[in-house]
C-alpha cells in the first residue's frame, strides 16, 4: 500500500521547499518473536518466545520492554547492561536517536546486533497497522510519541492473539510524564525508567547507573545561577552566518583548568581564541564544538604561563576562590603577547565519552553525591551519585557525563564500570589503554578463523609466483628480545663488480586478505602499541611472531626490494618482487656491531654486513647533505625485574652504527616504493608527509639559542641542520643535544595521506620529495596497504574495489593517523607510569638537570640520565610566596634575586609524590642553586663537578 | 544532522521498499485521442506522458532520412513544474537533448523500421513529475504509446534503473537515492530475447560489482514487463468490448 | 465468435513450419513473432500453410508502396510535373496526406513528349495513380498515370460543376456544355455511380 509523506523543509539558502516522498506500508514485517504463527515466523527471531529478563516486582510475569527516545539517549548504559534483555526498539525511536546523537546510535546498533541480548528493531513506520499520519495541529514530537503508543498497543493486542500459555506483557518505558499519562489512559502499561529499575529484585546496582536528569519542571533550584544560558542552535547558526559568533573546537588547557583555547574552523588557516575564567568557559568540555563571541580588544588577554590545577581539597561550590585565581591570570603582559579572547555563548555539539578516573569521596559521611576526578586533566570533575562510595574509593572507575545545569559548578554524571584498584599495574595499564582509545580486547573467534591452519608450509602454488631467494645470505638485525621480525637485508658483489643490495620485508598481505574480519580488525587497530611491559598486537600472534616473522633458518614468504648499486651507493637498477627467503641469522644490534668490528670474522654474513655498513655511511652523508635532520629525543629503556616485572633501572638508549645502517636501508626502501606506487597510482597511493613547521613554531628554539649567543637559521631544513651542527659551546657540550631536543618539540606531526586528496608530498625531516611506510607491515596497517598497492603495480596481485576508492583511502589515513597519535601518547604514558614505579622503589634521588622551558611560576627541567622531564614549582601552598619576576622576551624567571635562563644547569631532588593516587607526580625540588626558603638540602653526596657555564649571580 | 539513511539495517529503504522491489506502477493507454498512439505512465511519483505520431511523411530535409528505413524522431522534455525547483529551460538544454538521443537509439533498435521506408515516426515524451528514473519512465511510456499506435515492434522495451549502496544492489532508484551520488545504471531491455537496447552507467563502479547490479536491473525489467503486459492485455480487452466484438 | 486470443509484440506465435508470416508479424531464427498488440488470426488457405497475422481494430497506417494504386488530389501544376497530395492508398484513407509528383513523361503511356500537363490535369482534380518510386533525397513519391485505368476521376469545371467524361482525353461540364481537356481514367462500369 502506498501513501505519501509531504512536508516542508528549509533549504540552506533560506528558501522553503515542499518535499513529497513515497511511503510504502508493508504487511510482511514480523513482530520479532520466534515461532510467531501470525507473522509467519522469523528466520532469525530476535526476541525470545518466553522472555527471561530480570525479574521485576512491578511486572511479575515475562515481559518485553519498549523504551522511548529520551530514555534511549540518556540511559544507554542501563540498556547495555547484560541484565536487560528482550527489548523492542522502534524505528521511530531509532531514527530520532540517529539524528540527535551519533555515538549513542552506534552503541544501540551494536547492542541490537548482539544475539544474546535479544533486542529487536521493529520497523513500525512501514508496518501497515502501526503507521500514523501527523494530525493537524500536532507537532512532530507529539506525533512520534503517539506512534510509539500505537506500536505498543499493537504489540499488546498481537501478543494476546498468540494465545501462549503464559501471558507475555509489553511495557512502555518513558520518562516523559505526559506520554506516560496518555499511555495509561489508553490502557498501556507504562513506567518511568527509575520505577522499573528500582523494581528489579535481583539487581540493585543498576540504580547507580541511572543517569541523573534535570527534572523538567524545576530548572531554577536552590543555588544561584553561575553560568550564562546557552543560546539555542538556531540563534547560534544565525550568529555564525552573520559573523557575530565563530564556530570551533574547544581545547582545554592541560596545565590550567581556568583557561582554554578554541580552534576556529576557518577555510584553510586556523585561528585560535583564548577563553579565560570559569564564567567565560561556560560549561564547555574538551573536544566539544562550541560557538564563541569575541570580546572587545580591551579585554584581550595573553595565554597564561601559570600552571593551575583544580585542587582536590577545595570546597566544591566556592566560586569566589575561582574568581581570585582568575584575577591572577590577568597579569599585565606586553601587547605583543595579547591574543584574541572570547567567551563561549553556546554549544553546537557535545563530544562526551565515558571517562576513566577516581572517586574523591565527599567529606560528609553518608553522602551519596561525590566528586569524580578524571585521569585526563583536561576534563572537569564530575559529580556522581552512588551508594557504593566506600567500595569505589581507591579504585579506578569509568563515569559518563549526563548534563551540566547552569547552577552547578560541576557537571552531573553516572557511574558506569569499576576497573580495579588504582596503582595496580594491570588496572593502570587498562586505564591507559582506555583513555587513549586503544583497542586491546583479545581477537574474536571470527578474526581468528581467518588465520591459516597449522602446520603451515609454503605450497607449490605460492612458489610459482615468487622468486626463490633462499640461496642468498640474508640476515636480520633487531633489538634484543624482538619476536616480530619485519625486515632482513643482504648485500653481495655481482659479476660486473656492482653491488646487489636487497631489503626483504615480511609478506603480511599474503596472509591478510582484503575485506575479511582479520583485515577489518587490523585496520581498526592501525598499529601495534608497545607499552613498557606489554605489547598490544595489531595482528594475532600466530602471524606476528611466527608465520610472518622472518626468523632465522626457516623458509618465509617475503616482499623484496632489490637494488643494483655501484660502490658509491648510486642506484643503477631497482626491482621489486615477491619472494621466498631463508634468513641465515637473526642478530641484535650489538651482535652485528661486534661482527663488523672483529677482524677475525670473515664469513658470508659478516662480509654482507660490512658491505651494507659501508654503503649506509655513504647514503647517510648524502641525505645530510640534502638537509635531513638528525634530532635526538631522550629515549629511555627500562630494565625489568624478571619476576615482578617492576623496573630495576633506567637506561638511555644508545645508538650504535648498526642502528643507523638498518635505518638507512629502510628509508631507501620506503622512498623507492613510494616512487613506484605513485607512478602507478597517482590518485590512490598511500604516502607519508611531514609538513614544514611554520616559522612561529621555531620561536622557542631561536629565543633559547639567542640567550646563549648562538644563531639558529630556520628558513630551510638544510639551514636548520647546518646551524644545529655548528651550534657548539665548547664549555657546554650537552648544549647541542639540548638544542636538538628543543628542535624536536618544534616539529609538526608526520601524517599519512592519500595522493589524490593532497598536493604537498614533501617530507621535511628526511628531506625527501616523496615517502611512505613499507618496511613494517607486521606492526603498521599502512604498510599492508602499501604492500597491496605495490603488488598490483608489479602484477603479483589484483585490486579490490576499496583499494581504488580515494575517499575510503582518505578515511583510512585519518584513522591510521589518529591511532598512531594515540599509540604514541599511550607509550609515553606507560613510560611515565613505570618511571613513577621506579622512583617509588628508589626513594629520593639527587640528579643533575638542565632547564628546558621557563614559565611564570615554575621551570621545566630535563634530567639527561633518566631522560626525565619535570616541573619545579616555586610557589608552595603552606609556605610564604617568594617574589617572582617573569620576563617572557628573553625568556627568564627571577626568583628573589636568582635569575634562571633556558639551558641553565641545576641540581634537583627527585621523589615520588604519591599524595594524589591518580596523578602520582614526580616531584622535583631545587637543590642547587640554593635559594632561601625554596631549595632543598641535597640528600645524596652527588656533586656536579663538570665545567659550569658562566653562571649568573647566585645568592649565597 | 546525519544524512538520510538510504538502506536500514533491516534491509528497508527510505520509502519502505526492500532492495529489489519496484515502485508502484500505474499506466493507461489511449489517453490522447488526437494522436496516433498515447500512453500515461506513473512509476512511483515519476509521471510521464508519451505521444506517438506516425508513420507519416518525412518532414524537414529528406537528407537526414536513413535509406530504406523509417526515421525515428524523439523529443524528450520536462515540464517546468516537474522538479522541486521550477525549471527555467524545458526544451533544448543539454540533458534533454541527450535523453532524446538515448530514446531514439533505444527505439530504433526495437521498432521494425524497415517496413516504413521514407517515412517518419514521432515520439514525444513529456515528464510531468520527476522523482528519479526519468529516462526509464519515458521509455516505458513510449513503449505503451507505440503499442497503442499499432506500429510494429520487435518486442516490448522495458527500462529500469539500478544502483549500488553498501554492498547491495538496489533496483528502481527514486530521486533521493539518485542524488546521494552513488553509481547509477539505466538498463533498457527487450525482455523476450533478453537483448539490451541501451545500458548507461554514470559514476564509477568496480568491475566486481557490475554483474550484481546488472542482475538486479534485469530482474526489475522482467517484473516491469509482466506489469506492462497486464496493462496492455486489459486495454485490448476493453477496446474489444467497446467495439462489441 | 470464439474468444479472441490477444498477443503482444515479442510473443512467439509458432514456428515457420506451421504457418507463413502475415501482417503484424516478423520472423526470427525460424519462428514467427508478433509485432503488434492485437488479435491473433490464423487463416488457413486451401492446401497451403495457414497465414498467421495479428489484427488490430484500428488498422495501422498504410504507406504507399511501389506498385500500389493511390488516389490523390492535384494541388499545383507546372510545365514539367504536377504536385499531388496522396489521400487514399487502395481504399484505405490516410490520416495525413503524403506528397507526390507526377512527371510530364509519366502522364501517358504513348506520345510522352507531346504531352502538356495543362491539358491533362488541373488543380483540384482527383486522380487515380500508381506509385513507381518512393523517391530519393530530392523528390517525393513518384506517381504515374500511364495506364488506361489511371488518370482523372473527378474534376470540376470553371463553373464549379462536376464534369462528365466523354473520352479518354475530354470531359464536359453538364451545365455550360464546355469541354475541357483532361487525361481521363477508364473506370469500370460497375464502379460508376449513375
Amino acid at each position: 500500500m502506498l501513501t505519501s509523506r509531504t512536508f516542508l523543509k528549509r533549504t540552506r539558502a533560506g528558501a522553503v521547499r515542499k518535499i513529497v516522498r513515497e511511503h510504502y506500508l508493508r504487511d510482511d514485517i514480523g513482530c520479532g518473536l520466534g515461532g510467531c504463527a501470525l507473522c509467519g515466523g522469523e528466520s532469525r527471531p530476535a526476541l525470545e518466545a518466553r522472555p527471561g529478563g530480570a525479574a521485576s516486582s512491578l511486572c511479575p510475569g515475562p515481559h518485553f520492554l519498549l523504551p522511548d527516545t529520551n530514555l534511549l539517549l540518556h540511559q544507554i548504559d542501563i540498556l547495555e547492561d547484560p541484565v536487560i534483555t528482550n527489548v523492542i526498539i522502534l524505528q521511530t525511536v531509532l531514527q530520532e536517536v540517529r539524528n540527535r546523537s551519533a555515538p549513542v546510535y552506534k552503541r544501540i546498533k551494536d547492542v541490537i546486533n548482539k544475539q544474546e541480548k535479544h533486542f529487536y528493531s521493529f520497523t513500525n513506520e512501514h508496518h501497515k497497522d502501526t503507521y500514523i499520519e501527523q494530525e493537524k495541529g500536532e507537532n512532530s514530537n507529539d506525533r512520534n510519541d503517539r506512534a510509539i503508543r500505537v506500536a505498543v498497543k499493537w504489540y499488546s493486542e498481537h501478543l494476546q492473539k498468540l494465545q501462549m500459555e503464559e501471558k507475555v506483557q509489553i511495557i512502555l518505558l518513558t520518562n516523559d510524564r505526559k506520554n506516560k499519562e496518555k499511555a495509561v489512559e489508553e490502557g498501556i502499561t507504562a513506567y518511568t525508567c527509575e520505577e522499573y529499575i528500582k523494581s528489579l529484585i535481583a539487581n540493585p546496582e543498576l540504580v547507580d547507573r541511572l543517569a541523573s536528569l534535570n527534572d523538567e519542571g524545576n530548572e531554577i533550584e536552590t543555588g544561584r545561577i553561575i553560568f550564562a544560558e546557552h543560546l539555542p542552535l538556531s540563534k547560534l547558526q544565525q550568529g555564525i552566518k552573520s559573523n557575530l559568533y565563530l564556530q570551533g573546537t574547544f581545547r582545554a588547557n592541560r596545565e590550567n583548568y581556568l583557561e582554554a583555547t578554541v580552534w576556529i574552523h576557518g577555510d584553510g588557516e586556523e585561528k585560535e581564541i583564548i577563553i579565560q575564567g570559569l564564567r567565560n568557559l561556560n560549561r564547555a568540555v574538551h573536544e566539544d564544538i562550541v560557538a564563541v563571541e569575541l570580546l572587545p580588544k580591551a579585554a584581550w588577554a595573553a595565554p597564561s604561563s601559570v600552571v593551575l590545577h583544580d585542587d582536590e581539597n577545595q570546597n566544591e561550590d566556592d566560586v569566589e576562590q575561582e574568581e581570585e585565581k582568575e584575577k591572577s591570570l590577568r597579569t599585565s603582559s606586553s601587547n605583543s603577547m595579547l591574543r584574541p579572547t572570547g567567551r563561549v555563548v553556546g554549544i553546537i555539539k557535545r563530544n562526551w565519552r565515558p571517562f576513566c578516573g577516581m572517586l574523591s569521596k565527599s567529606q560528609i559521611k553518608e553522602a551519596r553525591r561525590h566528586l569524580f576526578t578524571p585521569a585526563d586533566r583536561r576534563i572537569p570533575r564530575i559529580r556522581i551519585e552512588t551508594r557504593q562510595a566506600s567500595t569505589l574509593e581507591g579504585q579506578r572507575i569509568i563515569v559518563a557525563i549526563d548534563g551540566w545545569p547552569r547552577n552547578s559548578r560541576y557537571p552531573n554524571g553516572h557511574f558506569v564500570k569499576n576497573l580495579g584498584a588504582a596503582g595496580d599495574k594491570e588496572t593502570e595499564t587498562e586505564v591507559l589503554l582506555l583513555e587513549h582509545d586503544v583497542p586491546h580486547q583479545p581477537f574474536s573467534q571470527s578474526v581468528l578463523s581467518f588465520l591459516p591452519k597449522m602446520p603451515w608450509s609454503i605450497t607449490d602454488q605460492d612458489m610459482k609466483c615468487r622468486e626463490d631467494l633462499r640461496h642468498l645470505c640474508v640476515c636480520s638485525v633487531d633489538p634484543p628480545g624482538c619476536t616480530d621480525i619485519d625486515d632482513a637485508l643482504h648485500c653481495r658483489v655481482l659479476e660486473n663488480g656492482n653491488l646487489e643490495v636487497g631489503v626483504h620485508i615480511a609478506d603480511v598481505s599474503h596472509f591478510i586478505r582484503p575485506g575479511n574480519a582479520l583485515d577489518q580488525e587490523s585496520a581498526k587497530r592501525g598499529t601495534t602499541v608497545y607499552l613498557c611491559e606489554k605489547r598490544i598486537d595489531m595482528v594475532p600472534e600466530l602471524l606476528s611472531s611466527n608465520l610472518c616473522s622472518l626468523r632465522s633458518n626457516v623458509d618465509r614468504l617475503a616482499f623484496s626490494c632489490i637494488w643494483e648499486m655501484n660502490h658509491s651507493a648510486e642506484i643503477l637498477k631497482t626491482r621489486f618482487t615477491k619472494s621466498v627467503i631463508n634468513s641465515k641469522a637473526s642478530l641484535t644490534y650489538a651482535e652485528a656491531q661486534m661482527k663488523i668490528d672483529s677482524p677475525s670474522m670473515n664469513d658470508d654474513i659478516t662480509t654482507s654486513l660490512r658491505g651494507l655498513n659501508k654503503l649506509a655511511r655513504i647514503l647517510k652523508k648524502c641525505r645530510i647533505d640534502n638537509g635531513a635532520l638528525t634530532l635526538s629525543s631522550p629515549e629511555v629503556r627500562f630494565h625489568m625485574d624478571s619476576e615482578t616485572h617492576d623496573p630495576i633501572d633506567l637506561q638511555t638508549k644508545e645508538l650504535k652504527e648498526t642502528n643507523s645502517m638498518v635505518e638507512e636501508f629502510m628509508l631507501l626502501a620506503n622512498i623507492s616504493v613510494a616512487q613506484k606506487i605513485y607512478d602507478e597510482f597517482s590518485e590512490h597511493a598511500l604516502l607519508r608527509k611531514h609538513p614544514a613547521p611554520p616559522p612561529s613554531n621555531y620561536d622557542i628554539l631561536v629565543k633559547a639559542a639567542k640567550s646563549k649567543g648562538l644563531e639558529i637559521k630556520t628558513d630551510s631544513a638544510k639551514a636548520l641542520a647546518d646551524s644545529l651542527d655548528s651550534a657548539e659551546f665548547p664549555s657546554f657540550p650537552y648544549l647541542n643535544t639540548l638544542l636538538r631536543i628543543l628542535a624536536t618539540r618544534c616539529m609538526m606531526q608526520a601524517v599519512y595521506f592519500c595522493s589524490g586528496m593532497d598536493n604537498d608530498f614533501h617530507h621535511y625531516g628526511l628531506a625527501s620529495p616523496i615517502y611512505t611506510h613499507f618496511t613494517s607491515p607486521i606492526r603498521r596497517y599502512a604498510d599492508i596497504i602499501v604492500h597491496r598497492l605495490l603488488a598490483v603495480a608489479i602484477g603479483a596481485d589484483c585490486t579490490y574495489p576499496d583499494l581504488t576508492d580515494k575517499h575510503k583511502l582518505a578515511d583510512l589515513c585519518r584513522n591510521l593517523n589518529y591511532r598512531h597519535k594515540m599509540a604514541q601518547y599511550a607509550q609515553r604514558a606507560s613510560v611515565a607510569f613505570h618511571t613513577q614505579l621506579f622512583f617509588k622503589s628508589k626513594g629520593v634521588v639527587n640528579e643533575e638537570a638542565y632547564i628546558l622551558f621557563v614559565r611564570k611560576n615554575a621551570i621545566v627541567v630535563l634530567i639527561p640520565k633518566y631522560g626525565l622531564e619535570g616541573t619545579v614549582f616555586f610557589e608552595e601552598k603552606d609556605k610564604p610566596k617568594p617574589t617572582l619576576l617573569y620576563n617572557d622576551e628573553v625568556p627568564s624567571l627571577t626568583v628573589e634575586s636568582t635569575t634562571f635562563y633556558t639551558f641553565d644547569r641545576v641540581t634537583v631532588n627527585i621523589m615520588l609524590d604519591a599524595s594524589n593516587v591518580q596523578h602520582q607526580k614526580i616531584r622535583m625540588a631545587l637543590v642547587e642553586p640554593k635559594l632561601v626558603g625554596t631549595s632543598v638540602p641535597s640528600q645524596a653526596t652527588q656533586l656536579n663537578s663538570n665545567n659550569e657555564p658562566k653562571k649568573k649571580k647566585l645568592k649565597e | 544532522m546525519a544524512g538520510l539513511e538510504l538502506l536500514s539495517e533491516q534491509g528497508f529503504r527510505l520509502d519502505g521498499r526492500r532492495a529489489g522491489e519496484l515502485r508502484q506502477l500505474r499506466a493507461r493507454m489511449g489517453v490522447f485521442a488526437q494522436a496516433d498512439g498515447s500512453a500515461y505512465l506513473e512509476q512511483g511519483n515519476t509521471k510521464a506522458l508519451a505521444v506517438v505520431y506516425g508513420p507519416h511523411e518525412l518532414r524537414g530535409s529528406r537528407g537526414k532520412a536513413p535509406h530504406a528505413q523509417a526515421l525515428v524522431n524523439c523529443q524528450y522534455s520536462m515540464a517546468t513544474f516537474s522538479t522541486a525547483e521550477r525549471k527555467r529551460r524545458p526544451h533544448g538544454d543539454r540533458a534533454s537533448a541527450e535523453m532524446s538521443l538515448h530514446l531514439k537509439q533505444t527505439f530504433e533498435a526495437a521498432l521494425l523500421t524497415r517496413l516504413f521506408p521514407r517515412s517518419q515516426i514521432d515520439i514525444y515524451v513529456q515528464i510531468l513529475q520527476a522523482d528519479g528514473g526519468n529516462y526509464c519512465a519515458a521509455v516505458n511510456a513510449a513503449t505503451l504509446a507505440l503499442l497503442d499506435a499499432g506500429i510494429p515492434m520487435r518486442d516490448y522495451v522495458c527500462a529500469c534503473s539500478a544502483g549500488f549502496l553498501e554492498d547491495t544492489a538496489l533496483a528502481d532508484l527514486n530521486y533521493v537515492e539518485e542524488a546521494a551520488g552513488g553509481p547509477q545504471l539505466a538498463l533498457a531491455l527487450l525482455p523476450q530475447a533478453q537483448h539490451i537496447a541501451l545500458l548507461e552507467l554514470n559514476a564509477r563502479l568496480h568491475q566486481d560489482h557490475l554483474p550484481r547490479v546488472l542482475d538486479a536491473a534485469t530482474q526489475a525489467c522482467r517484473h516491469l514487463h509482466a506489469l506492462l503486459d497486464r496493462v496492455v492485455r486489459e486495454h485490448l480487452r476493453d477496446a474489444a468490448a467497446l467495439l462489441g466484438k | 465468435m470464439a474468444p479472441a486470443r490477444y498477443c503482444v509484440p515479442g510473443e512467439r506465435l509458432c514456428s515457420l513450419e506451421e504457418g507463413t508470416p502475415g501482417s503484424g508479424t516478423y520472423t526470427h531464427h525460424g519462428f514467427i513473432f508478433a509485432s503488434l498488440a492485437g488479435c491473433f488470426m490464423k487463416k488457413s488457405e486451401n492446401g497451403m500453410l495457414p497465414v498467421v497475422s495479428v489484427m488490430r481494430d484500428v488498422d495501422s497506417q498504410l504507406l504507399p508502396d511501389v506498385g500500389a494504386t493511390v488516389t490523390c488530389k492535384v494541388c499545383s501544376i507546372n510545365s514539367r510535373f504536377a504536385k499531388v497530395h496522396i489521400l487514399y492508398v487502395g481504399s484505405t484513407p490516410l490520416k495525413s496526406p503524403f506528397r507526390g509528383t507526377i512527371r510530364r513523361e509519366d502522364i501517358r503511356a504513348t506520345e510522352k513528349d507531346k504531352v502538356e500537363v495543362y491539358k491533362s490535369f488541373r488543380p483540384g482534380d482527383i486522380v487515380l495513380a500508381k506509385v513507381i518510386s518512393l523517391g530519393d533525397v530530392q523528390s517525393n513519391y513518384l506517381l504515374t498515370t500511364a495506364e488506361n485505368e489511371l488518370g482523372v476521376v473527378v474534376a470540376h469545371s470553371e463553373a464549379d460543376v462536376r464534369m462528365v467524361p466523354i473520352s479518354w482525353c475530354e470531359m464536359q461540364c453538364p451545365s455550360t456544355h464546355a469541354k475541357e481537356l483532361r487525361k481521363v481514367a477508364r473506370v469500370q462500369p460497375e464502379f460508376l455511380q449513375t
